[in-house]
């Protein structure tokens, strides 16, 4: 049990897929505009990898290993279709404001990274494990910038008139530019944080 | 050989298992998903036209003439007594993609009104087009695609002289200028042809209402 | 919309890196110097095309008519999945020195977002067969242009100064930002 709670929690920091792994990096700055479309794309990649994490920790013994990519990508592709319908059918609004980002779920470096590295290679509940604590990680990230870019920008949170009424919102961060900007700086808390983790005691600098 | 064969074999398993579990998921939800986008044009089409009783669907017949737009649906709309216009549903490129506009017009050859049904542009810039409370005119408070209603077929529509442009996205404004036009002339082109032959069965003298007694447009 | 305006727009005013965030993973990854920029961006300016030229026959003429459109993104990137890998088996036959050099990055190129975006924009965006392709070569030209440019960004700051907490990743993130704001200046191109 210990051990998968240790799975779990890699993925939120010390092997955070965006901030440390650097992998799955489109999406995340594409759909931060705004908070709802950042957790939105959490939960539908969280989806997909978790069943494709599973599915393919389940026929572990039978994929051939010369032909596991083109199988990993026919399983990754089926589930991000699944989670394409299901939001066109029943959250348009979410799945018209990610657009092309929701079937490009299918190639998140992230899935085919866990999946390779991990999954193939694990028991499905260690996968599961794994797959939430990656999930939990993208996602926090992905609302951290969210949230940052909406207030500044727009003064919203997930929709919500944060900022008072006087408050000229910056459109930059709302602009691409200003989601690099978000992101670099992101990546440098995170940085840190990792450092302080591991030396408890020592001086910080 | 027969090792490729037995790859390709398990590769053809996998593949059809997916293809199998998708076609499941697609029944169920490719009703649903039709039916959101009928909801979001029923919606529209009762904003432009209130007292609208019922659509007859004249796709077949509506084309348009500008390369890029496309109409891909069309609509003669009836009120319980009378022909009210036309609506046409078009698609054409905007600034970040697809964008689809409804456009309403009426038999006196006007703009009835025009609503966007989808657009993907930048937040807080084309995508203005979209918003309710973003007006292109503070003072009366008019929004983007509502200027179009009233403006007449034959007048001009220039950005930023005849036709109000959304600060900083031009390029979208003028992209959804091109899209109203052209849905717009489309239909008039209908409707030109229409005066001769008798619309539908159940109106009551609807080529002789044409003749401009009828709703005019403007909200 | 006309052919010159889709390729500018792609190449420039809509850059699928700088203002799209589309095949960041490479963008990152590959930029270390400009040669093997220019490489990557080649081979991903060849994939894409060829893509679009496969894909778009195949969703018009085969999935639309058995109305299978639910199996577009399965078969799009099963498509660009075995285009690579016949780009893997030609480079390693003919081209060795190049395949090596390319080395793990050669099958990547399955997983850059930005090749299989264009393949579903191709459809989304209604665009005829001339017009996919004439978008496929802006948006991968696009592609090249931003990775070149991020080499040479990195290249200079190997000997410039940078603080401490910003160091590695962050300051790139940065520097992106700043070729972006450079870039949303070519929206005036577009009368």
């Amino acid at each position: 049990m210990k051990n998968l709670w240790k799975t779990f929690k890699q993925g939120i920091i010390y092997e955070n897929p965006l901030l440390m792994l650097m992998i799955g990096l489109c999406s995340a700055l594409a759909v931060t505009s705004n908070v709802s479309n950042g957790i939105g794309m959490g939960l539908a990649m969280t989806f997909v990898l978790l069943f494709s994490e599973i599915f393919i920790s389940l026929f572990r013994k039978s994929i051939p290993s010369s032909a596991r990519m083109p199988i990993f990508i026919i399983i990754i592709a089926a589930f991000t279709t699944m989670v394409d319908l299901v939001m066109k059918a029943y959250f348009p609004e979410l799945s018209k404001s990610m657009g092309v980002f929701i079937p490009l779920i299918v190639v998140n470096c992230i899935i085919m990274g866990r999946v390779e590295a991990f999954a193939s290679k694990q028991k499905i509940l260690p996968a599961i494990f794994d797959s939430f604590g990656m999930g939990l990680g993208y996602t926090w990230v992905l609302v951290g910038i969210a949230a940052v870019r909406e207030l500044l920008g727009n003064g919203t949170f997930a929709g919500l008139q944060i900022m008072p009424q006087s408050y000229q919102p910056i459109l930059f961060f709302i602009l691409p530019p200003g989601g690099f900007l978000v992101f670099g700086l992101f990546i440098s808390l995170n940085i840190w944080l990792k450092k302080r983790m591991q030396k408890p005691g020592k001086e910080r600098a | 050989m027969k090792d490729n064969m037995k790859l390709g074999f398990i590769l053809a398993l996998f593949a059809a298992a997916a293809c199998a579990s998708l076609a499941v998921v697609y029944s169920v939800t490719g009703p649903a998903i039709a039916i959101q986008s009928e909801k979001a044009l029923q919606e529209s089409l009762k904003d432009i036209y209130p007292e609208a009783a019922n659509f007859e669907d004249i796709t077949a017949s509506v084309k348009s003439s500008v390369e890029g737009v496309a109409i891909e649906q069309a609509f003669l709309v009836k009120s319980a007594l009378a022909p009210l216009g036309v609506a046409v549903k078009a698609k054409g490129s905007s600034y970040g993609g697809a964008a689809r506009m409804l456009v309403g017009v009426s038999l006196t050859r006007s703009i009835a009104g025009v609503r966007v049904l989808e657009l993907n542009d930048t937040p807080g810039l084309g995508a203005n087009a979209k918003s309710a409370t973003y007006y292109v005119n503070k003072a009366d408070k008019i929004t983007f695609p509502g200027q179009y209603a009233g403006k007449y077929l034959t007048d001009a529509f220039e950005v930023k002289k005849d036709v109000a442009a959304i600060t900083a996205a031009t390029i979208t404004s003028k992209a959804l200028t091109v899209i109203v036009k052209a849905a717009a002339d489309s239909a008039a082109a209908w409707l030109e042809t229409s005066t001769l032959a008798a619309p539908g069965s159940e109106s009551p003298a609807p080529a002789e209402a044409a003749a401009g007694t009828d709703a005019t447009g403007g909200k | 919309m006309d052919l010159m305006k889709i390729f500018l727009i792609a190449l420039l005013v809509n850059n699928v890196v700088l203002m799209r965030f589309l095949a960041l993973c490479s963008y990152i990854g590959m930029t270390s110097d400009v040669g093997q920029s220019i490489g990557m961006g080649s081979a991903v300016t060849f994939v894409t095309v060829l893509a679009t030229a496969a894909t778009w026959p195949l969703y018009h003429f085969v999935l639309v008519p058995l109305n299978l459109t639910f199996l577009k993104i399965l078969v799009f990137i099963l498509v660009i999945a075995s285009l690579v890998q016949l780009v893997e088996f030609y480079l390693k036959k003919n081209i060795p020195g190049l395949y090596a050099a390319m080395g793990i990055y050669l099958p990547l190129i399955t997983t850059n977002c930005a090749i299989l975006a264009v393949t579903f924009e191709n459809i989304d965006y209604g665009y005829s067969f001339i017009q996919s392709i004439v978008y496929a070569v802006g948006v991968s030209l696009g592609y090249l242009l931003a990775m070149v440019l991020l080499a040479g960004v990195r290249d200079r700051m190997k000997t410039s100064p940078v603080p401490k907490f910003l160091q590695g990743t962050p300051i790139l993130f940065i520097a992106s930002s700043l070729l972006g704001i450079a870039f949303m200046g070519f929206s005036g191109l577009i009368k």
